[in-house]
């Protein structure tokens, strides 16, 4: 599959990633799929509403936005809202890794169990390095929902 | 006598490629049953071995979350939606490992 963004998305999703800095950005994609292509029309940038309460393990006490990130469903529930009315659909997310690689972590596994596998959903995820946004990559789960897979993404300049 | 339940991106493959389903009102239980009768393979995906609604599996009825209602037991008055929200959390590792 390809995930189809412009050069315009890409960066906002830099922006907003570089101004969370240091802590973790997240926010919805809204598109549409269309056979083995998912377009990005926009973003739909949400706060971070990480706390160690809504942690999915007791290992979280031990950690904050700068390494973890929450989209709370009303987030979720707001951007389906909006897509809906503009005949979008929310078709993926993403989150920064402050001073991290783009690549999944096993943390990111965990958090994406309410997707599950075998969907089309994709996963973006922009790399920041010392404040300044570098590699921005794309994933989808497997048929499992176990691991991520790197996805095709196509970035579209002047649109 | 009918309620809207909206399915999320990334179940409808679970619901015949369905963005929503009509059902007719109820509890949210008794909705949620409906709608796995008809979808039987979304029932693994919001459900436990136990039968419990999965942690990272959020109901909203309207604006509000089930959980902050009366759960499952919840009524859906006709005309309301029923949103199917999938928690999505997660983060890098040890910050010090770049």
């Amino acid at each position: 599959m390809a995930i189809i963004l412009s050069d315009h998305i890409r960066t906002i999703i830099a922006q907003h990633a570089e101004e969370t800095y240091p802590d973790e950005c997240v926010g919805l994609i809204l598109g549409r799929i269309d056979g083995a292509r998912t377009e990005v029309k926009d973003v739909f940038p949400a706060p971070n509403r990480w706390t160690a309460d809504v942690g999915l393990t007791a290992v979280d006490a031990n950690h904050s936005l700068r390494d973890r990130f929450y989209l709370d469903p009303r987030d979720y529930l707001r951007a389906e809202r909006e897509a809906r009315s503009r005949n979008l659909d929310v078709v993926g997310c993403y989150h920064s890794h402050p001073d991290h690689p783009a690549v999944p972590s096993p943390r990111d596994v965990t958090g994406a169990q309410g997707i599950g596998g075998g969907s089309r959903f994709a996963f973006l995820i922009q790399s920041v390095r010392e404040g300044r946004a570098t590699e921005l990559t794309a994933w989808t789960l497997d048929d499992t929902g176990a691991r991520f897979v790197a996805a095709e993404m196509v970035v579209e300049c002047g649109t | 006598m009918a309620v809207t339940v909206t399915i999320p991106t990334a179940l409808r493959q679970y619901a015949g490629g369905n963005a929503s389903v009509t059902l007719a009102a109820g509890s949210v239980g008794q909705i949620l049953a409906a709608l796995t009768e008809q979808h039987p393979q979304l029932g693994k995906h919001l459900y436990n071995e136990q039968g419990a609604l999965r942690s990272f599996v959020n109901i909203y009825v309207g604006d509000e979350d089930i959980r902050h209602l009366q759960g499952i037991e919840t009524p859906v008055p006709d005309g309301e939606t029923v949103s199917i929200i999938p928690a999505i959390a997660g983060g890098a590792g040890s910050i010090h490992s770049w």
